[in-house]
């Protein structure tokens, strides 16, 4: 821990108050993404948290953030307000203003993610700026679906523009998304619900700065970040210095797709490059750079420094860079709309670098990209109806993974009476699926199995595009063994192999089965009460008792 | 009229007596392997004390925390889950997120009922309430079975959709009753909690049953022992809402007694607005380990049907069981007396949550606690003295207390006394607090500003001015006698019961008339539960509406008239929706349909309570208390503040700040700025000298 010095805190008041105000400001977002939640209209945001919230300095530099919402969408935003700044300079911002764009390469990583970005005005000059983002359902194009061969597929770009000009709405842009959605209201309403807690956060933000007499954030973004760089600096001292290189096979859209990451730890900082991962295809898991360096910070701040606050200082410690043009670093107009198959596969790819540095400390890898489970149905009522199913956390040094949780994605899934409620679907069934968890002295979390039809005779369309993970399971650590893989299959007999899109015929149903987490050290050692409980319980078989964990039937271990 | 009531809490009993017109209170050890044994012991001595016997007492009212304890010590029965086939692992995968990002080492609340006690039914009811397929008597018996080999206390049954329909869940109920026999508890979960969200209505479910055992066999116990003594009135039940409940409610659905207490803490706030005329009111309680907020209007708390149990990882939100029964909507907030003041790895100064407690205690309390505690930093300012604390029964040493701030708070964070760094703890605490009401009002849509802010537990009369002056509030209330909290609250509590039902349809589409019956006949129901206890012609029915725009998830409670046709009503509730939503959120949406997502129906009755005398100050007696120095950090020095007993002060005198009252169970702080007079009903009142 270092000494804070006294730059700008002079006295004693003051050190207590810049206390006290970091305390705030991290509420202000809270309740920033609070209130999105409350107004949001998908599914997907509402119940399941795919969103984020965040104050910035006058220069643009994320001050902090909320802790509800997943990393994607957190770690790009805290660079989308600089580089929207930087196509509509601030000199030409009113009050009332509000900038808005889904360009992937300056938002989360694909159209369906808005951000908005907010001033926050006080005696006339900007002070500060809020920002949030959400996904939005539907904003045109092909919709939820890797089978764009462009981003001009994937639907309405809205370049950064004015959302709003000195309180009135701009209209035109609204009305360019709407008619471009299949769901336009709703479309409507969830970039209002962005301005409206953007605007909830300003206000909070400005009766902070009256309270404790601020005519600027300076001195507390000053503290801010002093502290956060000081606790990376100390987290990172705990890491020994070194290079270290791993690399992760996925599925890919139909052929394998190579992660590689080449991270260098030094006192300051961790650099990480991606040099030598596949190059970016013509189908739409592409991952821009700014969403691949988001969860890939994630990956390696959860792992050494998650009590640091997510801010400017404390991501600049980390340094992500990848040559252009691979699927880490996707160029325009590169599909991208399931860049989160590559992105959430990285924090995996780092844990693997970091676990040589830290023998015994990583956990096993986890089931990776959220699985996205998109239907359509095109009858008399046509519907979409987009909900997640999770897989298994890789085991921890010291516990066993957790089932059919998310990770790294912070979203959960939507209720089942809730879904079938918004679309006419049935959920046959959604069970801890048996013998999919890595064996291990720690066992990883388990998959599920998911099995859904219509509600009505008619065909539906599914999207593949992010059932990841079908052939190479989670890979176990230090002995432990990997997690089964995932498998989707419609009851007709088609097996799915690959990301594009499928029909499962009237009267068929889909079944999914998602992947487990991988084991952590040897399953030889795993204590026999839990072998004996996890048997019990059918989370293990006893036929995988026997087999990888040498536990017979009599009850105790084979010597 | 003679009243008793009795607050079972982990620790202690409190019993309090209402007779001739005034009350007396009793404080006992509650004795946990059988909680009525002490409470019986307390009674008798309290009786004896004011001699009155236990057949002249008209009614009991009681509440406990026994139901959360067995949840959060695991102590509850061995319940066996009857669910829909292929969904038998709900209950373990809750909503399958993180509740914390960034702690990769999270544990997640082990599920009440495990998995090889999860037994499923081949059955399935749709969205609509259509029978998909129908369950067979003959896996109904084999499950009846298996139930029986497993040697279950109870039974806790939730389908898919019985919200929308109940009939399998009867059904299979009757038929597990006949094979189980009356010994086994069977407790469904349309009955519990009929309300969608399966993994919600699932735990509900399951902690009922789980507790339900316990509870009957508690409370049967209690009674008779009671009647054993000659008591022949009524015996009530304090619930989780608010109200008052027959002890054959609380035996069938206990898990609506888990906040019992606090909800007693939140009636006696509610009886004191009511009796000063606090039509908006904001009710702090701040205790040894934490404070907790409650928002009233005209007297009437603030109620939810959200609610966690027993968390399982350092009390984050998220780690516990979720319980949706109405209970009083209180945020509870890491921080009270005993909370603990730390420097962190980033050079903060925070502040709770965890506690040191009572034992090892702050570290004036020389009981071996060593870390700086928000009761050590007021022991540090001057605020609370060291002689005669906590009515003369510890004995403080100031001199811990400073050595601990200097050391671990002081120098770390670069101040120059530890006086500046004990303000800074009582500062942050105050932040703490003020912030989380800050944010429960934005929530709620409130203008925290306007409301009175209401004070009770140790803590809550030394930080309520500078609460107050954070919120922008200029009146606080100071209740006499607010110490023995919940027990005196459940005297003043009303009888009440209320059920709600998901709804889920458009407005444009709604069916009013099924709608209207699904409310008369909640109505009737609420109705006949109170009926027992209350008098017909004093029982109120409230009727809530939940709405919100179709494919949002928060909905907006507009209250309507149960007892009026309801189809006239839905136009209104409807505008009155947009309009609500435009003064939450600013904007409205009038081109998406507004969905009736659930409405909740309340019968309500207020008991009689006796007219209470207090006890008045005697100037006569009064000796002058020498002025004490409170430390001030604006000027960075300590000033004088006027000192005044509590009991020696009659009502209509004005104390200007900064002045000190002091009372046996706490002291009041009177910053500059404020005054501070007494009521004749014994409450204080602080008002701003210049409001803000």
């Amino acid at each position: 821990m270092s000494q804070p010095t006294k730059k700008h805190a002079v006295t004693d008041r003051q050190i207590i108050a810049l206390n006290v105000i970091w305390n705030r400001l991290i509420s202000v977002c809270e309740e920033q993404a609070n209130v999105l939640m409350r107004v949001a209209f998908g599914t997907i945001v509402r119940e399941a948290g795919d969103l984020s919230a965040g104050v910035f300095d006058a220069h643009g530099a994320m001050l902090a953030q909320a802790v509800t919402g997943t990393p994607g969408h957190v770690n790009t935003m805290a660079e989308s307000v600089r580089a929207m700044l930087g196509r509509i300079p601030a000199d030409t911002l009113q009050p009332g203003d509000a900038l808005v764009t889904n360009d992937p390469w300056l938002g989360a990583g694909h159209v369906f993610d808005f951000v908005v970005v907010t001033p926050a005005f006080l005696d006339g000059k900007i002070v500060g700026y809020l920002a949030s983002t959400s996904h939005v359902v539907d904003v045109g194009g092909l919709g939820w679906s890797a089978e764009g061969r462009t981003v001009f597929e994937e639907g309405v770009v809205i370049p950064v523009s004015k959302l709003r000009r000195q309180g009135a709405l701009n209209e035109d842009i609204l009305g360019i998304i709407g008619i471009n959605s299949r769901i336009p209201k709703e479309a409507r309403g969830d970039i209002l619900s962005l301005l409206s807690c953007n605007d909830t956060g300003a206000e909070r933000l400005i009766a902070l700065m009256q309270e404790f007499n601020y005519s600027s954030l300076e001195d507390i973004a000053d503290f801010i970040f002093e502290r956060s760089r000081a606790g990376m600096a100390a987290a990172l001292a705990e890491v020994p210095n070194g290079t270290f290189s791993n690399q992760l096979e996925l599925d890919g859209y139909d052929s394998p797709i190579v992660l590689k990451a080449n991270m260098v730890i030094s006192d300051h900082q961790i650099h990480v490059d991606l040099a030598g991962s596949s190059p970016s295809i013509d189908r739409g898991i592409n991952c821009p750079l700014n969403y691949s360096i988001a969860y890939a910070a994630f990956g390696i701040r959860a792992l050494l420094a998650g009590h640091v606050p997510n801010n400017a200082a404390a991501l600049e410690a980390i340094k992500i860079t990848a040559p252009p043009g691979l699927i880490v670093s996707a160029e325009r107009p590169s599909p991208v709309t399931a860049r989160h198959v590559i992105g959430q596969a990285l924090p995996e790819l780092m844990q693997g670098c970091l676990s040589q540095a830290l023998r015994g400390k990583v956990l096993a890898e986890s089931s990776g990209a959220l699985w996205t489970i998109s239907l359509s149905g095109h009858g008399d009522t046509p519907f979409s109806s987009l909900n997640v199913a999770l897989g298994g956390m890789g085991a921890r040094p010291g516990a066993d993974g957790l089932s059919t949780t998310a990770f790294p994605s912070g979203v959960g899934s939507v209720p089942i009476e809730i879904a079938e409620s918004a679309a006419p679907v049935i959920y046959h069934s959604k069970e801890f699926a048996t013998d999919t968890g890595g064996a291990g002295r720690y066992r990883g979390g388990l998959g599920q199995r998911v099995e859904i039809g219509a509600r009505n005779r008619e065909t539906l369309k599914l999207s593949a595009a992010a059932f990841e993970r079908l052939k190479i399971g989670p890979a176990g650590r230090d002995g432990g063994l990997p997690g089964a893989p995932g498998r989707v299959e419609i009851t007709d007999g088609t097996v799915i192999d690959d990301k594009g899109n499928y029909e499962i015929p009237p009267g068929e149903r889909l079944i999914l089965r998602t992947p487990g987490g991988g084991g952590f050290g040897d399953p030889g050692l795993r204590a026999a009460d839990l072998i004996k409980r996890d048997i019990a319980e059918a989370l293990v078989s006893e036929d995988q008792g026997s087999k990888l964990y040498k536990y017979n039937s009599q009850n105790r271990k084979e010597q | 009229m003679t009243r008793l009531s009795i607050d079972i809490g982990g620790t202690f009993t409190d019993i309090v007596l209402e007779a001739n017109g005034r009350h007396a209170t009793h404080k006992v050890l509650t004795t946990p392997a059988r909680p009525e044994a002490g409470a019986m012991g307390g009674i008798t001595e309290l009786l004896a004390r004011e001699n009155v016997v236990l057949a002249d007492v008209d009614s009991i009212i009681h509440g406990t925390t026994l139901a959360t304890n067995a949840l959060i010590e695991r102590k509850g029965a061995r319940v066996g889950f009857v669910t829909t086939a292929g969904f038998r692992d709900i209950l373990e995968m809750r909503n399958e997120k993180r509740f914390d990002q960034y702690d990769l080492n999270i544990e997640l609340p082990q599920p009440l009922v495990s998995r090889d006690m999860r037994l499923t039914l081949d059955e399935r009811i749709l969205t609509n309430g259509d029978v998909l397929r129908g369950p067979a008597l003959r896996q109904i018996d084999a499950i009846a079975d298996d139930l029986i080999a497993r040697n279950v206390e109870a039974v806790a049954i939730g389908f898919l959709h019985a919200y929308v329909n109940p009939a399998h869940e009867v059904l299979v109920a009757e038929r597990l009753a006949q094979k189980l026999g009356d010994d086994v508890t069977i407790c469904l979960s349309a009955q519990v909690s009929p309300e969608a969200r399966e993994y919600d209505r699932f735990s509900t479910v399951c902690a009922n049953a789980y507790v339900r055992p316990l509870m009957s066999r508690y409370l049967a116990g209690f009674s008779k022992a009671l009647s054993d003594q000659g008591f022949s009135g009524s015996f009530l039940m304090m619930l989780s809402g608010g109200g008052l409940t027959t002890l054959d409610q609380a035996m069938k659905t206990p898990i609506r007694l888990v906040e019992s207490g606090p909800a007693g803490g939140v009636a006696l706030a509610a009886h004191v607005a009511r009796e000063i005329g606090s039509a908006q009111t904001l009710a702090l309680d701040i205790g040894g380990t934490t404070a907790k907020i409650c928002f009233l209007e005209n007297a009437i708390p603030q109620t939810t049907r959200k609610f966690e149990v027993a968390r399982a990882w350092r009390d984050i939100k998220g780690s516990g069981l979720p319980v949706r029964v109405p209970t009083i909507e209180l945020v509870e907030i890491g921080a009270g007396g005993g909370s603990i003041a730390k420097v962190d790895a980033l050079s903060r100064l925070t502040v709770g949550p965890k506690s040191a407690g009572a034992s090892p205690g702050p570290c004036a309390y020389q009981l071996g606690g060593t870390k700086a505690t928000l009761t050590d930093a007021h022991i540090v300012l001057g605020n609370v003295s060291p002689e005669g604390f906590s009515g003369g029964s510890i004995t403080l040493d100031p001199n811990l207390s400073v050595a601990a701030i200097e050391e671990q708070l002081a120098a770390p964070l670069g101040l120059t006394s530890a006086e500046s760094a004990a303000s800074g703890v009582v500062e942050m605490a105050d932040e703490i607090m003020a912030n989380a009401a800050r944010v429960h009002g934005l929530e709620l849509g409130k203008d925290i500003s306007r409301f009175d802010l209401l004070v009770s537990g140790g803590g809550g009369a030394l930080h309520a001015a500078r609460i107050a002056e954070k919120l922008s509030i200029d009146r606080i209330i100071v209740p006499h006698n607010a110490g023995v909290g919940s027990a005196v609250g459940f005297l003043h509590a009303p009888v009440s019961f209320e059920l709600a039902r998901s709804v889920m349809q458009p407005v444009s589409k709604l069916d009013a008339q099924a709608v209207e019956a699904a409310v008369v006949e909640a109505r009737d129901e609420t109705r006949s539960v109170i009926a027992a206890i209350a008098d017909p012609e004093a029982i109120e029915i409230t009727a809530h509406a939940e709405l919100r725009y179709a494919g949002q998830g928060q909905e907006v409670r507009l209250d309507f008239d149960a007892d009026a046709p309801f189809a006239p009503q839905l136009a209104n509730l409807e505008e009155r929706f947009h309009a609500a939503y435009r003064s939450l959120y600013k904007f409205t949406m009038r081109e998406i349909d507004v969905e009736f997502f659930s409405f909740s129906v309340t019968a309500t009755a207020h008991l009689k309570s006796s007219a209470l005398s207090i006890e008045q100050g005697d100037t006569a007696d009064r000796s002058e208390a020498p002025d004490r120095q409170v430390y001030d950090l604006d000027g960075e020095a300590f000033i004088p503040f006027h000192t005044v007993s509590r009991d020696q002060w009659m009502p209509g005198e004005t104390v200007p700040g900064p002045a000190i009252i002091t009372e046996s169970q706490t002291t009041t702080l009177i910053r500059k700025g404020w005054s501070c007079h007494k009521l004749a009903s014994g409450h204080l009142i602080l008002e701003r000298v210049q409001p803000g």
